[in-house]
C-alpha cells in the first residue's frame, strides 16, 4: 500500500517477508501448542492415508502401479497442500477480521500466509517423501534439482485460486462449503492415487486440464521415473497461476474493501 | 508552516442502514434476485475536509456513532471513501485494537516479537526495542509465561507497549489510553506526549476530557457524520460540552431565539452560541482603557471587556471565560475567572463581570474575542458566545507570530560599539 511509501523498497519488503515468517510460524505455534506429538502430527496424517491407499489399492483392489507407496505418497502430500490451502483460505480471513481493520496491515498477506503455512507442512514431509522414493524406486536422479521449481508452480497456482476463493468468500459465505465439495470432487478427478493413463481416451481432457494433475505428473517423473518433468507442461501451468494470482489479488482487494464496511 | 500531514478533502463514507442484510448466500441472492443486492445506505461521514500540519495533534470528540473511528480508520488507509479524498503522507502507526493478534497459548516474548511485526516493524526492529518494550510494560518477570496466564491489565500493557515502540510520522490513536492503572494510564500519556514532542503528527479519538485537554493542540467536533467544528481544543471541547448538555436540558425556546449584539453581530442558538442558557450573557462591551466602546486598538495598547450576565436559581457558582481566537483558529489569549481568584456566588443574581488586560501585545490582524459562563466544576456551559465578537489590532506588520512586545534590535559591527550606543553618544554630544 502506498501508505508506508516513506519508507525504502527494500525495508518495507523485508518488514513483509518478517510479517509472513512471524505469522507463519504462528499458526504452526498455534495448532501444535500442548501437544505431545506437536509438529510430528503434520506427517502422521498424510502417512495414515499412505497407510489406507496401499491396503486399497495395493492389496485388495491391486491397481499394479509399480511403486506405489512412493507413487501415493507423492500424491497424497502435494494433494494435502493444495487442498488445505483452499479450504482454510476462507477460515484465515474470518479469524483475522481484526488484522484487516487495522490501519497500515497489508491484507493481501492473509492468502500467502494460508498458502504458506500449509506449505510448510509439505516441506517437513519432503524427507520422508525423498526417503520413500529412494528406497521404492531404488534411487534418485539429478531431476530431484527441479522438484523445487514445481513446487514454486505449485504455491504460484494455489495463490492464485486462493486470493479467488478468499474475495468470493467475502461476497457468498457459502463458498465455504462449496469449496469442500470442490475440493473433495477434485481429490478424485485428480490422479493422486491411481494413474491417468488407464482411464479411457474421451476423458484424457480431465487430466490435460487439470493443473493439479500435470503438478502430480511432474512430481512423480521426478522422483519415481528420475526424468526430468515436462517443462512446457509446468510453465503452461505456471502461466495459469500466475494469471489467476493477478486476477485474484485484484478481485481480493475489492473485496476487502467491501469487508472493511461490513465490519 | 510545513506542508500538511494528513488533508481529508469533502470526504464521505457511506454505510448501509443495519438491520437490512444483504444477501450473503448464493440462496438469498438468487431469491431476491442478483439487482436488489443493493440497498439502502446512509452517509456514516459527509462533507469532511480539514488539513492537519506537521506535528500537530489532533482529537476528534462526538457522540457514539458520529464517524470518530470511521474517519480515523480511513486516515489509516482501511476502507474508502465513497467521496473525495484523503492524502496521509509518511509512515502511520496505530494505537487502536490493542491486543489483536494476540495469541493466548504463545508466551510475552512471542506476541512481542508478533505485535511488533503486525505494528509495522521488522523483526530487527522489535528484537533492538525488545527489552525497552519489556521494561515499558513492567512485564520483565513474566514475558515468558503464556499470556493466558495474564491479567487483562496485563495484557493490555503488553500490546500497548509493542504498539508505542513502534516510530510512525503519523500516530491514529482510538480509546487505548484507558490501559492499566492509574500510574500506567499516566505513562501512556506521557509516551504520546513523547511522540508529539518527537515531531509526529497525531490523529486521536478519545471520551476523557481530560486527556484531550492534556493532548491535542486542536479539535474535530463530529456530528452525525458531519464536521461540526474545529479548531483550538478548549473552544471547541465547551462547544461540544455544551451542545451536550443543551440536547439534555433544551432550553427555553424563548432564551435562545437570535439575538444582535451591539456591534451588530447576530448570536443564533447553536451556531455561535451554546449552552443550557441557565445563566445567560448580555451586553458584551468592548473598551479601550478610557472606557470608550471599541472594536480597534494599537498593538501594545490595553484593552477592557464587560459583560453582564443574570443567573438563574439553579445556577452554581458560575466561571467566566475570555479567549481570543485568531483568524486561523489559534487561540492567542484565554483566561478565566477561577484563573482570576473570582468567586462569583450561587444562584440566582445577576453581574457585570469585567476584565482589564493592561496591554495586548498582539501582532497586527484581526481577532475573535469568545465569552463563556460556565458551572463550578467547567462540566456544564450555561451560555458561550463563541466568537461572535470581532477585534481589530493594528500597528506594524511583524512577521508571522502572533505577539508584537515591546522590542528593539541592535548590533555590533567587528566589535566595535553597537549601533544604539553610537545613537546614545550622539544624543549626549547634541544636549
Amino acid at each position: 500500500m502506498s501508505l508506508l511509501s516513506d519508507t525504502s523498497g527494500g525495508s518495507r519488503l523485508q518488514q513483509r517477508w518478517d510479517l509472513l515468517r512471524e505469522l507463519t510460524v504462528r499458526e504452526l505455534k498455534i495448532r501444535y501448542k500442548r501437544s505431545y506429538l506437536g509438529i510430528g502430527w503434520s506427517l502422521l496424517n498424510p502417512l495414515s492415508q499412505l497407510l489406507i491407499f496401499s491396503f486399497l489399492f495395493g492389496t485388495v483392489v491391486p491397481l499394479n502401479i509399480p511403486h506405489y507407496t512412493a507413487f501415493v505418497f507423492t500424491g497424497v502430500l502435494a494433494w494435502s497442500w493444495f487442498s488445505s490451502a483452499l479450504t482454510g483460505s476462507t477460515a484465515a480471513i474470518g479469524a483475522n477480521t481484526e488484522l484487516v481493520r487495522r490501519p497500515g496491515f497489508p491484507v493481501s498477506v492473509l492468502p500467502l500466509l494460508t498458502v504458506a503455512s500449509n506449505g510448510i507442512h509439505y516441506v517437513l514431509a519432503l524427507p520422508v517423501l525423498l526417503l520413500f522414493a529412494y528406497v521404492d524406486s531404488g534411487g534418485m536422479g539429478l531431476s530431484v534439482t527441479a522438484l523445487p521449481l514445481v513446487m514454486i508452480v505449485q504455491f504460484v497456482l494455489t495463490l492464485g485460486l486462493v486470493y479467488l476463493t478468499s474475495a468470493a468468500f467475502v461476497y457468498f459465505r457459502d463458498v465455504q462449503h462449496l469449496l469442500l465439495i470442490f475440493v473433495m470432487l477434485g481429490f478424485y478427478m485428480t490422479p493422486v492415487f491411481y494413474r491417468a493413463n488407464n482411464a479411457p481416451e474421451e476423458i484424457q481432457f480431465l487430466y490435460t486440464y487439470n493443473p493439479m494433475a500435470v503438478l502430480l505428473e511432474a512430481y512423480r517423473e521426478i522422483l519415481i521415473q528420475h526424468r526430468w518433468p515436462d517443462f512446457s507442461d509446468l510453465a503452461a501451468v505456471l502461466v495459469f497461476g500466475l494469471a489467476a494470482c493477478a486476477a485474484g489479488y485484484a478481485f481480493f482487494n475489492r473485496a476487502i474493501l467491501q469487508l472493511v464496511d461490513d465490519l | 508552516m510545513s506542508e500538511p500531514a494528513i488533508i481529508v478533502r469533502g470526504v464521505g463514507k457511506q454505510f448501509r442502514k443495519p438491520g437490512v442484510d444483504r444477501p450473503s448466500t448464493f440462496k438469498e441472492a438468487v431469491l431476491k434476485g442478483f439487482r436488489n443486492m443493493k440497498q439502502e445506505r446512509f452517509w456514516g461521514l459527509k462533507d469532511v475536509s480539514f488539513t492537519v500540519p506537521h506535528g500537530r495533534v489532533v482529537g476528534v470528540i462526538g457522540r457514539n456513532g458520529a464517524g470518530k473511528s470511521t474517519l480515523l480508520r480511513l486516515i489509516g488507509g482501511v476502507g474508502k471513501p465513497e467521496e473525495g479524498s484523503i492524502e496521509a503522507r509518511g509512515r502511520i502507526g496505530a494505537l487502536l485494537d490493542l491486543g489483536a493478534g494476540m495469541t493466548s497459548d504463545l508466551t510475552g516474548r512471542e506476541n512481542v516479537m508478533i505485535g511488533g511485526v503486525i505494528a509495522g516493524m521488522t523483526t530487527e526492529e522489535v528484537r533492538a526495542r525488545f527489552d525497552d518494550i519489556v521494561a515499558f510494560a513492567e512485564l520483565e518477570e513474566f514475558i515468558d509465561s503464556p499470556i493466558r496466564m495474564y491479567s487483562s491489565g496485563m495484557r493490555m500493557r503488553l500490546a500497548f507497549a509493542v504498539a508505542a515502540h513502534i516510530d510512525p510520522d503519523i500516530l491514529l490513536i482510538d480509546e487505548v489510553l484507558a490501559v492499566g492503572d492509574v500510574a500506567f494510564q499516566k505513562k501512556c500519556i506521557d509516551r504520546i506526549a513523547e511522540f508529539k514532542k518527537a515531531g509526529c503528527t497525531i490523529f486521536l479519538v478519545s471520551h476523557d476530557p481530560e486527556q484531550i485537554h492534556a493532548l491535542c493542540d486542536e479539535l474535530i467536533l463530529l456530528r452525525k457524520g458531519r464536521m461540526v467544528a474545529m479548531g483550538p481544543t478548549a473552544e471547541v471541547m465547551s462547544q461540544y460540552e455544551a451542545s451536550f448538555t443543551a440536547s439534555d436540558v433544551e432550553p427555553d425556546p424563548e432564551l435562545v431565539s437570535p439575538v444582535r449584539t451591539e456591534d451588530g453581530t447576530v448570536l443564533e442558538y447553536n451556531v455561535n452560541r451554546f449552552g443550557s442558557q441557565k445563566a445567560q450573557i448580555h451586553d458584551v462591551v468592548l473598551m479601550d482603557l478610557d472606557y470608550g466602546p471599541t472594536y480597534e486598538i494599537a498593538s501594545g495598547e490595553g484593552l477592557m471587556i464587560e459583560f453582564s450576565y443574570t443567573a438563574s436559581p439553579e445556577v452554581l457558582s458560575p466561571k467566566a471565560s475570555i479567549s481570543i481566537v485568531a483568524a486561523d483558529e489559534t487561540v492567542v489569549y484565554d483566561t478565566n475567572t477561577s484563573v482570576g481568584g473570582l468567586d462569583l456566588p450561587h444562584g440566582e443574581h445577576t453581574g457585570r463581570l469585567q476584565l482589564v488586560i493592561e496591554r495586548l501585545d498582539l501582532a497586527e490582524g484581526e481577532y475573535f474575542i469568545t465569552v463563556a459562563l460556565f458551572d463550578e466544576t467547567w462540566s456544564e456551559a450555561y451560555d458561550m458566545h463563541a466568537g461572535a465578537y470581532y477585534l481589530s489590532v493594528t500597528g506594524v506588520g511583524t512577521g508571522k507570530g502572533v505577539l508584537n512586545p515591546p522590542a528593539t534590535w541592535d548590533v555590533k559591527i567587528n566589535g566595535g560599539e553597537s549601533l544604539n550606543e553610537q545613537k546614545a553618544r550622539y544624543l549626549d554630544t547634541q544636549g
